[in-house]
């Protein structure tokens, strides 16, 4: 008999060393504090000083919680969220999700219902797309976290050197990055960086010439890439691609500030906070401006940003609002505009800055869209249908034909 | 496992006093207790999310069942219809299968070139063989696909760079992942850099048990080279080689990581789909739980036939010996 509870205990135990390996490590908060979670996108993209703000003055506000804040890689957010977010156990209090995005879990009940409590939170809370993407059914689940715009960031040097003047219309702006490519006689030069699976910039090419990507007929989802106007504007951006750039056919807008540092690229377009990326050296000849569209205004860019919420299944409902309301705080939200953050309260978007760069992101941000506010749109950018499309049109495939096939993939996934 | 237990005669070699008497044996429950962890284990970690996928599989289950807000329906083999009435789902299997043999043979024709080659090579040559494998297989996978992404960059690239440099003028700034059939070629190169250090070890291990007398006798009896590779060789390794290309098999088919990060990449990802990236879309980027599961069990069913004739010459060598 001895023996054999031995043998028990030997069994117990190595079936406990399989697991063992399993076991996630443990938390500095041994004291049996209330743990409050917030889940934030990207690694850098909330700074780390935002951070620490937060958990300094949250614990402080809030006797006996400790507040843990996970950065979750944008890659993973979307699977990390289906399943965390359905089990109260695992469930982070808090989290932020892409404006994109938000339609996915605000159809289906992931978020807590906040249409009592927005006004809590400030009176004249946006941007207005942002509200409307964390909204269904006449309820509001989701509130902007944070915004950012997309505008054109160029060498002074570069233009300057070529003659060429800052242009003041689309139709300009395309003329002039072609003519800086050809006069840098290098074929590994560009004047634009036009990646080709690049879609995020490149639909404004479709807005601008008054395209765009799908409209919501009726009940149903019609794609709008084959639409006349969308198709100029796919023609102009290929031109672009063919003619101003020397990125990839097959690229990504991850980075889009290498080349520009390597000194092969005059200009290039991305959110505003790819700013920070360039070395402190170039800074001075760096510039900014919003793209311009050919009515003299901005063109308008899709919007780069996220919304934010509480959990259904969050077991500290009442914490987790404390925290939405602490970011919400006057302190807070200067803090995001000062790190280039478009805040969620008006007030302080000001805080941005003066600057170039400032008045850019707020030129751009005051003409910017969101894509197609269907609950399935994430599966478009999960199956990345839309880098797929901006490929083979920069790979060389028959617009209008590849146009119309797109669009029935669209109407498809959207309409499920 | 019965078979095994009845058995009363000693293996062959074996001196008779070594094995205990089988009365003894039986009664002993030490065997059968030490298998308990591994089932309770593989019955928790395995069995439970099998039988949940099967019961998936006929059942409409998405985000809002994930999420409680809508009950999930029974809805027989609707799933199934939906997705082998789909071209997709056979493309996307039509080229697994080609990409899992194409890898898992040439992995096996590597393996064993790298395997006879370390037999024949001096110690110091065949140790620095042996270590640099061993560490192309101990790279982590993210690290190594960042290093191959690399090598393979349109712009940056050393092997644009080189191909340019011996001539090919138009592989300048060759977009490598773009294309399907130059994606596959990238992926593969990828498969079989990983796998070749293990199905080499496993095939030099095996060679050491080919008797020496034997091929020596053969060449005396003036067999060739590939005489004594075939009719030597071959057969007594066989087991080896049955269970290494099995487990090719297995692999490759169900290879997903590499392919993923290859579409992060820059991919043409509806024409490059495999089967894991194809069940990861459905299953994760879509949230059609139920479909994916359906997919999966095609999966475990491809697996199951493609393997069959393997393991069903496995276990006949093993009765046999």
């Amino acid at each position: 008999m001895k023996n054999l509870t031995r043998l028990a205990v030997l069994g117990v135990a190595s079936a406990l060393a399989l697991t063992a390996c399993g076991s996630s490590d443990s938390d500095d908060s041994a004291s049996g504090d209330k743990v409050i979670k917030l889940w934030l996108a990207g690694e850098t993209d909330t700074p780390e000083a935002l951070t620490k703000w937060l958990e300094k003055e949250y614990e402080a506000d809030n006797e006996g919680t400790d507040l843990k804040i996970e950065h979750i890689d944008w890659g993973q957010l979307v699977p990390r969220l289906q399943t965390a977010l359905s089990d109260e156990n695992q469930t982070p209090d808090v989290f932020e999700v892409g404006n994109t995005q938000s339609p996915t879990f605000t159809s289906v009940g992931a978020f807590t219902d906040l249409t009592d409590k927005v006004g809590e939170l400030g009176d004249d809370i946006g941007p207005e797309s942002f509200v409307e993407a964390g909204a269904y059914d006449g309820k509001q689940f989701a509130v902007p976290y944070y915004w950012g715009s997309r505008y054109v960031f160029y060498s002074k040097k570069a233009f300057a050197d070529a003659g060429i003047a800052l242009p003041t219309t689309l139709d300009a702006f395309n003329t002039a990055v072609v003519e800086l490519k050809k006069k840098s006689g290098d074929k590994n030069y560009s004047g634009f960086w036009v990646p080709g699976q690049d879609w995020r910039n490149g639909i404004s090419w479709i807005f601008a010439n008054g395209g765009d990507i799908a409209v919501q007929e009726g009940d149903s989802w019609v794609g709008k890439l084959s639409s006349a106007e969308s198709v100029k504007g796919l023609e102009a951006w290929k031109n672009l691609s063919d003619n101003a750039s020397a990125a990839p056919k097959d690229g990504l807008d991850a980075e889009a500030w290498v080349p520009f540092n390597n000194g092969e690229a005059a200009a290039f377009m991305a959110p505003g906070w790819a700013r920070w990326s360039v070395p402190e050296e170039m800074a001075a000849d760096l510039g900014g401006f919003a793209l311009p569209g050919n009515d003299g205004a901005a063109a308008p860019v899709f919007a780069g940003g996220s919304n934010i919420g509480i959990s259904a299944k969050s077991k500290n409902q009442d914490e987790a609002f404390a925290l939405l309301q602490l970011i919400y705080s006057d302190e807070y939200q200067s803090l995001l505009a000062e790190n280039g953050l478009g805040p969620a309260n008006p007030e302080f978007t000001a805080k941005m800055g003066e600057d170039e760069f400032a008045k850019s992101a707020v030129d751009a941000a005051s003409n910017s869209k969101l894509t197609p506010t269907s609950p399935n749109w994430t599966e478009v950018e999960t199956s990345q249908v839309m880098e797929e499309f901006f490929g083979k049109i920069a790979g060389g495939a028959d617009i209008a034909k590849t146009a119309a096939d797109y669009d029935a993939k669209l109407a498809e996934i959207l309409n499920k | 496992m019965a078979q095994a237990m009845t058995d009363t005669e000693a293996p062959p070699g074996v001196p008779a006093t070594a094995p205990p008497p089988v009365r003894n044996r039986r009664r002993r429950p030490a065997p059968y207790l030490l298998l308990v962890p591994a089932l309770a284990t593989l019955l928790l970690g395995l069995g439970y999310p099998l039988v949940r996928q099967v019961a998936m599989s006929f059942q409409e289950f998405g985000l809002a069942q994930q999420f409680g807000t809508a009950d999930p329906g029974w809805i027989g083999f609707d799933n199934y219809v939906e997705i082998l009435s789909d071209p997709t789902t056979w493309a996307v299997i039509a080229r697994s299968v080609v990409f899992c043999f194409a890898a898992a043979s040439l992995t096996l024709v590597i393996g064993m070139g790298v395997a006879l080659l370390m037999r024949s090579i001096s110690t110091v040559a065949r140790l620095i063989l042996q270590v640099s494998m061993l560490a192309a297989w101990a790279t982590p996978l993210i690290a190594s696909l960042t290093v191959w992404n690399w090598l393979f960059d349109t712009r940056y690239g050393v092997v644009n760079w080189l191909l340019v440099k011996i001539g090919f003028e138009g592989m300048e700034g060759y977009s490598w992942l773009a294309n399907p059939w130059t994606f596959f070629l990238v992926a593969g190169v990828i498969v079989v850099w990983m796998s070749v250090p293990f199905v080499a070890f496993s095939l030099y291990a095996a060679l050491t048990q080919v008797p020496e007398e034997t091929l020596e006798a053969a060449q005396l009896d003036g067999a060739s080279r590939t005489q004594r590779f075939r009719h030597i060789i071959v057969p007594t390794i066989r087991p080896v080689l049955s269970i290494v290309m099995l487990l090719q098999i297995v692999w490759d088919l169900r290879v997903f990581a590499q392919i993923k990060y290859l579409q992060g990449a820059g991919g043409t990802v509806s024409e490059t789909n495999l089967l894991g990236t194809y069940l990861y879309q459905l299953g994760i980027a879509q949230s059609e739980y139920g479909v994916a599961s359906a997919v999966a069990m095609v999966m475990l069913l491809l697996t199951l036939g493609l393997t069959f004739g393997y393991v069903r010459s496995l276990l006949r060598e093993e009765r046999a010996s």
